[in-house]
């Protein structure tokens, strides 16, 4: 029957909807909570009360204009460009490197994707000063160009995600292409890329935000060059106990501006973010 | 061949001139401090460049914590400043790492200038490795005097009365170490450090379980609230009358309280029916010279001057830090200081923290926590052994 | 098939003896390239590959010349001379006489090892370079220029182009780094023993025998932080990627609305840096904080509930907040891998009769389990040793006095830094980072390589 087909499934997207709807309340609380703070006037990290008694703009407008302290806005650029090139670095080794993992067969290859998951798994925290110092016998410290070397470094490593994605893609279009002529490079910069746009989205997404989340790696490599601090590590330290009780409102402030530009970024990339073409190139 | 004379002369004169005037000697050196001191010690920078017009100095400044000073040197010693701030629970780590200068020069100027306490904390083994700044890392009572008078707050069980009178609560953070030693110390147990190096208390001995059952009664009134500093600076004046802390929260308790704000030393405690002052731990800041600096007669030079009389008492005008140095905490503008007053007095009972390693945190803080928490499955004796077994091995 | 390691060195000796016969039966050109590289490429005109060759010969020398072998023979004692000073009366200060740096020794001797082992790699490569140019001329074809070496390197061997400057970089920062600290377990880098003022140096296996023999309470310590670090990397990985995966079919599903929205909100949560929700976390969830203050005005609970300060409620709550944190993430990976599902094997199932139930446990949930083991493996061992979500939340406490120095929601790794930056025991903590790490490493290959992801590999595509 047609009919009650059509009104289960009502039923059900309604229900669907309902539960979407809590969860996203449940899951906005702590940042709602971090905004209305960040409009908060009285000062002190904590109060007997939710919803603050006044508020203010002021904290986000001392984030730019007391800078003598807490150099805000020469931190966001440092960390925008920091991040900007780590995250064209990063995709580039993550995506080349996966799509040679999941499609291209050479001597090395099982051992290499043996390695590369075993590697993360040791509880290090020497590697940091190790790092360091290697970068030092380059003449890198206390640069924004050693973070971008650091960030990117490590991240082929993260070749999982992609290479998963790209085993989804039948071979058959690859067979395809190479019957027509084209170089192993054609097809992935042609074919491949543009077929799995969520999971370039999702690498550009994570490799974007990684320098602005981090604050023990930059603390070692930045030492006491304060000028070329990033964000995270710079709102970390508003937190110390001389410093919190007058400026944990504007580190509110600090952390929402943060989320802005991954926000944004993500809301133009969700254009990208459409389901797969892979099902009707085949059936094609 | 008169004339030639003349010239000759002359040249002679003029290159024996030119060898008169030096070449100044060109320094560099650089300088760690936490950002909030940044601003202040730039124009003690100048000062000192124009003190010392002999040499042609390039002082670089870096920002640094004092909390974090120890770690940042010892990530890479040959790029850590020639002059430092730190505070001086780092030292005897510092001391055995090799990172600092012994200081030697002017060393008994130095000693007679400053509070012994300070003086202490810096020296490790007979010898002095550091210059005394400032003497106010050590904690007191804050109160409400709208509530409480100044006899009150010499017993804390008066406190207690009339804190549930009012209903409101008295403030400590006893699951913290630092905190908790104070009941331990004044009652007159002992953190040492034993032949073998390793850390020795006795905490659970007669006089020990003592305290613990008065710490058990405290934690379990009702007037007792624990927490951190966020949680004393945002309920004082309004629901917590008094509470534990030390000078970084002067300024901010003081705009809560305003005409209501006063300090004290802590309170005495009754133990075994005799009231006992409450001991502390006294917290130093000092400047360390990097024991591998390329220049260390400038290098001390420097810091002797940011620690002389008169960039202490900047330092309080200008911070509200209360300086090691005797005369200069004499000035009437520190006594006046109701903070560093309450600390002065709170200072002859106050224990310097050389003495404390590492493992004497974690076990600390798990005891004062199960109090706090009315964890009661195990006596105090139990809890106690297992403290002392856990800081002694 | 994986060979054995018996059979791994008969190839190597297999190989080291082909070498010995293309020397032998190399003509002049072949026979210089072993001592002048890039020789046989330079005669034959491939002027590239010939200077290159020549070039990397030349620095390499120049390198170990000037600092390389000292780094190697530091590397046996790990400096000998300490800080020393003597006595200046006139300057009335002690003059500091440098001592060697331990830890750079040993640093700069691992990066000598990598150094020298790739040269020996190319070393061979120019040798077989040489020795294949000579068979070609000798079958009367030509040896490859350039621009045919490019193509090559954009096809056939598009993986060498592609993966070179990774593998490289992945050396640089992780491997040389990794090598370094597992040689540190050998060491005595302890408290006493820190430069500038101390050295340190080999003790073997010392560490090792100390950590499995030691006392009582650090085996009952590490013993049940071991089980809760298990407990809680399974809950943590296996509820995230469940309620990820939910959460995603049920935005993808058909006849949603505004599922741009919907994505949207849960990407604000990630895009606030970790380090700040977690702290907000903290601060919400305290005793006297805003959540405990709302349920107690609303009557919900009489006294406050202890969030983060009771052992097993802690532990729960430290599950619970992951949750909030994962779910994002794990959201966005099975959402961009769902959607590649081809929609006809669903259509087919629906005909043929299936319910929604029934689509996921036989369609989705093996193919999702199926392209993300990977995925799933990594975040099991990530949280293993996952020291942001719980140093960050409770600080690994509530700390007990029946675990050493440690807390009850302390993890292995957690406990681990506590014990360095109280001890500045980096030996023991590279011991036991290796315990963590040998455990992890053979769990995770086992069920890798085992993985039907593996075998079925090929089928699949």
């Amino acid at each position: 029957m047609i009919k009650s087909m059509k009104t289960r499934s009502f039923i059900y997207n309604t229900f669907i909807h309902l539960i979407l709807s809590i969860m996203s309340v449940i899951w906005l609380l702590p940042i709602a909570w971090l905004v209305l703070v960040s409009f908060r006037e009285e000062p002190g990290a904590y109060t007997p009360y939710l919803i603050p008694k006044s508020f203010t703009l002021s904290n986000y407008t001392r984030l730019f204009t007391e800078t003598k302290l807490f150099n805000y806005p020469r931190w966001f650029l440092n960390t925008f460009i920091v991040a900007v090139l780590t995250c064209l670095i990063s995709t580039m080794l993550i995506l080349l490197t996966s799509y040679a993992l999941s499609r291209l067969r050479f001597k090395l290859r099982k051992p290499m994707m043996n390695i590369a998951l075993v590697l993360g798994m040791f509880p290090g925290f020497m590697s940091m000063i190790a790092v360091y110092h290697i970068l030092k016998a380059f003449g890198l410290t206390q640069s924004l160009a050693a973070l971008v070397l650091v960030y990117s470094g490590g991240a082929a490593l993260g070749y999982y995600i992609s290479k998963g994605f790209f085993d989804t893609i039948p071979k058959s279009i690859d067979e395809a292409a190479m019957l027509d002529g084209a170089s192993k490079s054609q097809i992935f910069w042609k074919i491949t890329l543009p077929l799995s746009k969520p999971i370039v989205v999702y690498t550009i997404l994570t490799a974007f935000m990684g320098p602005w989340m981090d604050f023990i790696f930059v603390s070692v490599i930045m030492k006491d060059n304060y000028r070329n601090y990033t964000v995270a590590l710079g709102l970390y330290q508003m937190l110390t106990r001389e410093n919190i009780y007058q400026y944990f409102t504007r580190f509110a402030a600090g952390a929402v501006l943060i989320a802005i530009p991954i926000t944004i970024i993500f809301i133009y990339m969700q254009k990208y973010y459409v389901s797969g073409i892979t099902g009707g190139s085949v059936k094609g | 061949m008169k004339k030639l004379f003349v010239a000759v002369l002359a040249l002679v004169l003029v290159t024996s001139m030119s060898a008169c005037t030096k070449v100044k000697e060109k320094i560099t050196l650089k300088v760690w401090a936490p950002q909030e001191e940044q601003v202040l010690l730039a124009s003690m920078v100048e000062a000192f460049k124009k003190a010392n017009t002999g040499s042609e100095y390039t002082i670089e400044l870096g920002v640094v914590s004092e909390a974090d000073a120890k770690t940042k040197y010892l990530e890479d010693p040959e790029a850590a400043a020639d002059v430092f701030m730190f505070a001086n629970d780092q030292i005897k780590d510092l001391v055995k790492s090799g990172s600092l200068y012994e200081i030697t020069k002017n060393k008994a100027a130095i000693i007679a200038a400053n509070v012994p306490g300070s003086v202490e904390a810096a020296t490790v083994g007979g010898k002095l490795y550091g210059y005394p700044m400032t003497a106010d890392n050590g904690y007191f009572m804050y109160y409400d005097s709208s509530v409480f008078t100044a006899t009150d707050v010499k017993s804390m069980e008066a406190m207690l009365t009339k804190a549930a009178a009012a209903n409101k609560k008295i403030f400590m953070d006893v699951s913290n170490g630092w905190y908790i030693a104070s009941f331990f110390l004044g009652a007159g147990n002992t953190i040492k450090i034993g032949t073998d190096g390793k850390q020795v208390v006795d905490f659970n001995n007669a006089k020990g379980l003592a305290v613990g059952e008065y710490i058990k009664s405290f934690t379990a009134n009702p007037a007792f609230l624990t927490g951190d500093d966020n949680i004393l600076k945002g309920g004082i004046g309004t629901t917590i009358a008094a509470g534990v802390s030390g000078t970084w929260n002067a300024a901010d308790i003081q705009s809560k309280l305003g005409a209501n704000y006063a300090a004290a030393k802590l309170p005495t405690i009754k133990l075994g029916g005799v009231d006992t002052q409450m001991g502390s731990f006294g917290g130093f800041k000092l400047i360390g010279v990097n024991s591998l600096t390329k220049a260390p007669l400038a290098a001390m030079a420097l810091a002797e001057f940011l620690t002389n009389e008169a960039n202490q008492l900047k330092r309080f005008t200008t911070r509200s830090l209360g300086p090691s140095n005797i005369k200069a905490s004499a000035d009437p503008a520190v006594k006046a200081n109701i903070a560093l007053a309450a600390l002065a007095a709170q200072s002859p009972f106050a224990v310097s923290q050389n003495d404390v390693l590492g493992t004497y945190w974690a076990p600390a803080e798990a005891f004062g926590l199960a109090m706090e928490t009315k964890d009661y499955t195990k006596t105090v004796q139990q809890l106690l052994d297992a403290l002392v077994a856990q800081v002694n091995s | 098939m994986e060979s054995t390691g018996k059979v791994k060195s008969f190839n190597l000796l297999k190989k080291l003896g082909s070498y010995g016969l293309m020397f032998k039966k190399g003509d002049f050109f072949t026979k210089t390239s072993f001592f002048i590289m890039g020789f046989g490429s330079f005669m034959r005109k491939q002027l590239f590959a010939g200077i290159a060759l020549l070039f990397i010969q030349l620095t390499f020398i120049v390198f170990m010349s000037t600092s390389g072998l000292k780094f190697l023979t530091g590397l046996i004692k790990l400096g000998t001379m300490t800080q020393g000073k003597v006595w200046n009366e006139e300057m009335g200060i002690y003059i500091m006489s440098k001592g060697d740096n331990s830890m750079l020794f040993l640093l700069f001797g691992v990066a000598t090892i990598f150094v020298v082992i790739a040269f020996i790699y190319v070393y061979f490569a120019n040798i077989k370079l040489a020795y294949t140019n000579q068979q070609l001329i000798q079958e009367g074809k030509r040896p490859m220029r350039f621009k045919e070496t490019v193509n090559i390197l954009l096809d056939e061997k598009f993986h060498i182009t592609v993966l070179s400057l990774p593998v490289l970089l992945t050396f640089m920062f992780t491997i040389v780094p990794l090598v370094f600290m597992i040689l540190i377990a050998f060491t005595n880098f302890d408290a006493n023993h820190q430069p500038p003022g101390n050295l340190f140096t080999w003790v073997g296996f010392s560490n090792f025998t100390s950590v499995l023999w030691d006392n009582p309470l650090k085996s009952h310590t590490f013993s049940s932080l071991l089980v809760w670090t298990l407990i809680w990397a399974t809950f943590a990985t296996v509820l995230n990627y469940l309620f990820g995966m939910i959460l995603a079919l049920m935005i993808n599903k058909k006849g949603i609305r505004l599922k741009k929205f919907w994505r949207t909100i849960f990407v604000v949560t990630i895009a606030v840096p970790q380090f700040v929700s977690l702290l907000l976390m903290s601060r919400l969830l305290a005793d006297q904080g805003p959540v405990n203050l709302i349920l107690q005005s609303m009557g919900w609970v009489k006294t406050f509930v202890p969030f983060l300060s009771d052992g097993n409620v802690a532990r729960v709550t430290v599950i619970v907040v992951n949750l909030w944190v994962g779910i994002p993430y794990t959201m966005l990976i099975t959402s961009g891998i769902l959607m590649n599902i081809p929609v006809d094997i669903y259509e087919s199932a629906k005909i043929d009769g299936a319910g929604p139930i029934r689509q996921f446990t036989a369609i989705t949930l093996p193919y999702m389990l199926f392209v993300t083991t990977p995925y799933l493996i990594t975040q099991f061992i990530g949280n293993i040793n996952n020291f942001n979500v719980i140093y960050l939340l409770t600080g690994g406490g509530p700390l007990s006095l029946n675990l050493y120095q440690a807390g009850k929601t302390d993890l292995l790794v957690t406990w681990l830094y506590k014990l360095t930056v109280n001890y500045q025991d980096y030996a023991l903590a590279s011991t036991i980072g290796i315990f963590i790490f040998i455990l992890s490493a053979f769990f995770s290959l086992v069920v890798f390589n085992r993985s039907s992801s593996v075998k079925k590999e090929e089928e699949f595509q």
